[in-house]
């Protein structure tokens, strides 16, 4: 049986585990943009938060993916559902990007914009999400798209403590020595990788201001 | 002077004093009156505290000693948010919003003053057409548009909701010479359509001469001299003759409003 | 003449719509959200049941033997879900309704799952943990299929005749003069090597050595080690020539092999329980260990090999 029949066989099987990969990537993604954004905002505003914001998702980062989902794994409310534990663990190694992107994005929005803005009149706010948000918009995107690719990769390795996803597929095939099963997770991940990186790349040329 | 309301100053300058807060001082017992309706250009090389003095006004910055005092109250005691709003600001460059049409960058304070879509686009009308710009740039964004139209766009951005008083910060220092010299012009017809209270800064003397009622020369965070022009030309004020020198021929022309 | 520019104005510029930046942001939010909605908590498999099994033999024959029985007896169709990587993630699957029964052991769900002490005899064992599975986690056991794969200390068949010996208590006394291997598992579990040790007194020379469970086996019978932590099911244990020490103190938990169901399955579908409650007491530790050899030894199809089984017994044309 060929790789695409299949595919095809147990297509039922492969669409479920790759929605239970795109809602691992999707709410960890989600979570680190609402966390990581304003995150960003403050450091980019008050330099002192700098060090300590963009030091800790450094060191977050370091740490090796299956260690960290060994760490979490005794932590009681944490532990009890991996999807939820794989969940938090996504979202803290997407912080990182998010951040420095979205720090490097505001830094980055011409000075002379920004105080033309102020001199007329804009209130902090007004200034955040009419002026510097929308002029950042292109970088901090590019932070979410290289958050969205390591998700999908990182997910993968979630399915061995049980979250599911696609790795499911690559784990089971590794313990049978069967290269269907590899293929029929690592494909479709690949291709969510890549459709990712190209849609949310595309979304970013659009947003690039002149 | 006696103090009316009819001869007290738009914007008053007590004694006013800038330190950074590493302690360098950058102005220091700055007192001047800027009247009702006039263009008081404010003269000085970098690092004199032209814009400085202009940041202070709108509260861009906040005096650390003395008061600033815009239309009989102190900027202190007044919401600041309300100050700017109420006082046209142009830089260099025009600081447009990249992100934004020439009409939407015209049309923000407005906007965000709360005016209905209907008055903020007439006005936006009205106000290219007063500085000279053609009306199908209305849709066209600032990468778009030459260095004098992106200054003609700040300069109606500014203008937008009314302000009484202007700031304008070497706002024709990056454009070659001859757009600056028609924008030159223009200014000094608008302003006398319009009559606003005008602070210029600037390093040019020859601009200083043309645009300014009064020149308020600085140099080291202090106010050297105020003169008229022609008082300026005749000055035998030591920096105010350097300057004069320095610039050579044709001020007359200059201080005479360009009418050679 | 200002209504027609007005609406010039009113045209979507597809930059125009930059300005907040929450819309781009909100549109890409829902675009995320879409489609996991399709795989909220509620498991999105009703017409089907999802078997599962954990990564070794006896796990996959169990496993197949379920999805066989519940597909001769039932009109659902069945999903195989094999080899998943151990006891925890087959509970997480379970739990998150991702498969809806797999085969455990009764040793192990109180042990590893339930986080209890062992004590008590199978009866006992298999009473707490279906109560506890029913009233703490959502899921329930079908009865137990028969066989008890619980640890098997094996030695080599000519030591055992040699000495004579016929349980640990016995071989206790020759430990200091042996060589113990065990797998990973073993070495960790609490109610592994350290338990026994302390239960019947063990002392080796030296250290035990450690090695996959694939490779214990060939390593006593080639004289590495000389007594092993096995699986009393082990198919390679009469075709090597292996005897099977007898835990007369009693010190080895029970490990029933029983099928755990997700509750909501059993409600919606009396069927399946009823095809797996015919199952109960249906395989002795021997037969077991036959299927493990067909498979291990003989590297036969699990699909073949569980057939003849369910025909054997009957319950299959």
């Amino acid at each position: 049986m060929n790789f695409f029949h299949f595919m095809l066989q147990n297509h039922e099987q492969v669409l479920e585990l790759t929605l239970e990969h795109l809602w691992l990537v999707g709410v960890s993604t989600l979570l680190a943009v609402v966390v990581g954004i304003p995150l960003g905002i403050m450091s980019a505003h008050w330099p002192v938060w700098n060090k300590p914001v963009l030091g800790t998702a450094n060191i977050i980062q370091t740490i090796p993916s299956l260690a960290l989902f060994g760490f979490l794994l005794p932590v009681p409310w944490l532990g009890d559902r991996a999807d939820r534990l794989a969940i938090l663990a996504l979202t803290l190694y997407a912080l990182l990007p998010v951040i420095r992107n979205t720090y490097t994005g505001i830094r980055g929005v011409d000075r002379a914009v920004v105080e033309a803005g102020r001199g007329m009149g804009l209130t902090p706010g007004q200034l955040l999400f009419q002026v510097e948000l929308p002029l950042a918009l292109s970088v901090i995107l590019s932070g979410v798209r290289v958050a969205v690719v390591v998700s999908v990769g990182l997910a993968t390795i979630a399915a061995a403590i049980g979250a599911g996803g696609l790795g499911e597929f690559i784990f089971r095939g590794l313990a049978m020595v069967n290269n269907q099963l590899i293929l029929a997770g690592a494909i479709p991940a690949a291709i969510l990788a890549l459709s990712a990186d190209f849609s949310l790349g595309w979304l970013e040329k659009r947003l690039r201001p002149r | 002077m006696e103090r009316t309301s009819a001869n007290s100053p738009e914007i008053e300058f007590r004694d006013v004093a800038y330190v950074l807060p590493n302690g360098q001082p950058l102005l220091s017992g700055l007192n001047l009156e800027v009247q009702r309706g006039e263009t008081l250009v404010l003269l000085g090389r970098s690092g004199s505290g032209k814009t400085t003095t202009l940041k202070l006004v709108n509260r861009l910055l906040t005096p650390t000693g003395g008061e600033v005092w815009v239309n009989g109250t102190p900027t202190a005691a007044t919401d600041v948010i309300g100050l700017r709003r109420s006082i046209g600001y142009v830089i260099q460059d025009a600081g447009l919003f990249p992100h934004y049409t020439v009409e939407r960058n015209i049309g923000l304070v407005p906007r965000i003053e709360g005016w209905t879509t209907e008055r903020i686009h007439l006005r936006v009308a009205e106000l290219m057409q007063l500085v000279g710009l053609e009306a199908n740039l209305a849709k066209r964004y600032p990468h778009q548009l030459s260095g004098g139209q992106r200054q003609r766009v700040g300069v109606a951005r500014a203008l937008a909701a009314d302000p009484a008083i202007l700031l304008m910060d070497e706002p024709f220092g990056a454009l070659d010479a001859l757009t600056r010299d028609q924008l030159q012009r223009e200014f000094l017809s608008l302003q006398q359509r319009l009559g606003k209270t005008v602070v210029f800064v600037t390093h040019d003397l020859r601009e200083a001469l043309r645009l300014g009622s009064r020149i308020a020369l600085m140099e080291s965070g202090k106010l050297v001299t105020i003169l008229s022009p022609q008082e300026f030309l005749r000055s035998t004020e030591p920096l105010a003759a350097a300057y004069v020198q320095a610039f050579g021929d044709g001020l007359d022309s200059a201080a005479n409003r360009g009418m050679s | 003449m200002a209504g027609e520019t007005i609406a010039a104005t009113m045209r979507p510029d597809w930059r125009e719509a930059r300005r907040g930046v929450l819309k781009p942001l909100q549109s890409l939010g829902w675009l995320i959200l879409m489609a996991p909605l399709l795989t909220s908590c509620a498991p999105s498999h009703s017409d089907r049941i999802v078997i599962g099994s954990k990564n070794f033999t006896e796990s996959l024959i169990l496993g197949e033997l379920i999805a066989q029985q519940i597909e001769t007896h039932t009109h659902l169709k069945v999903e195989r879900r094999f080899y998943l990587a151990g006891t925890y993630i087959c509970q997480q699957a379970m739990l998150a309704g991702r498969i809806d029964i797999y085969p455990e052991y009764t040793g192990t769900a109180l042990t590893a799952i339930l986080k209890q002490k062992v004590g008590g005899d199978k009866a006992e064992v298999y009473q707490r943990v279906k109560g506890e599975y029913e009233a703490r986690l959502g899921l329930t056991l079908g009865p137990p299929f028969g066989f008890n794969d619980t640890f098997a200390m094996e030695i080599r068949g000519e030591d055992a005749r040699r000495l004579n010996l016929k349980t640990l208590s016995q071989a206790a006394a020759f430990a200091p003069q042996w060589r113990a291997g065990f797998g990973y598992e073993f070495m960790e579990r609490p109610d592994g090597y350290a338990g026994l040790a302390a239960a019947y007194g063990l002392r080796f020379a030296t250290p035990p050595r450690v090695m996959d469970l694939g490779l214990l086996a060939p390593a006593l019978k080639n004289r590495q080690i000389d007594i092993a932590a096995g699986n009393a099911t082990d198919g390679l244990i009469p075709a090597l020539d292996l005897f099977v020490l007898e835990d007369d103190r009693h010190y080895f938990p029970p490990y029933e092999a029983v099928a755990v169901i997700r509750e909501q399955v059993e409600r919606q579908h009396p069927d399946v329980a009823e095809a797996i409650a015919e199952l109960g007491s249906k395989i002795s530790d021997q037969e077991m260990r036959q299927m493990n050899y067909a498979l291990d030894g003989q590297h036969r199809d699990v699909k073949d090999v569980v057939h003849e089984f369910l025909r054997s017994k009957g319950l299959v044309q």
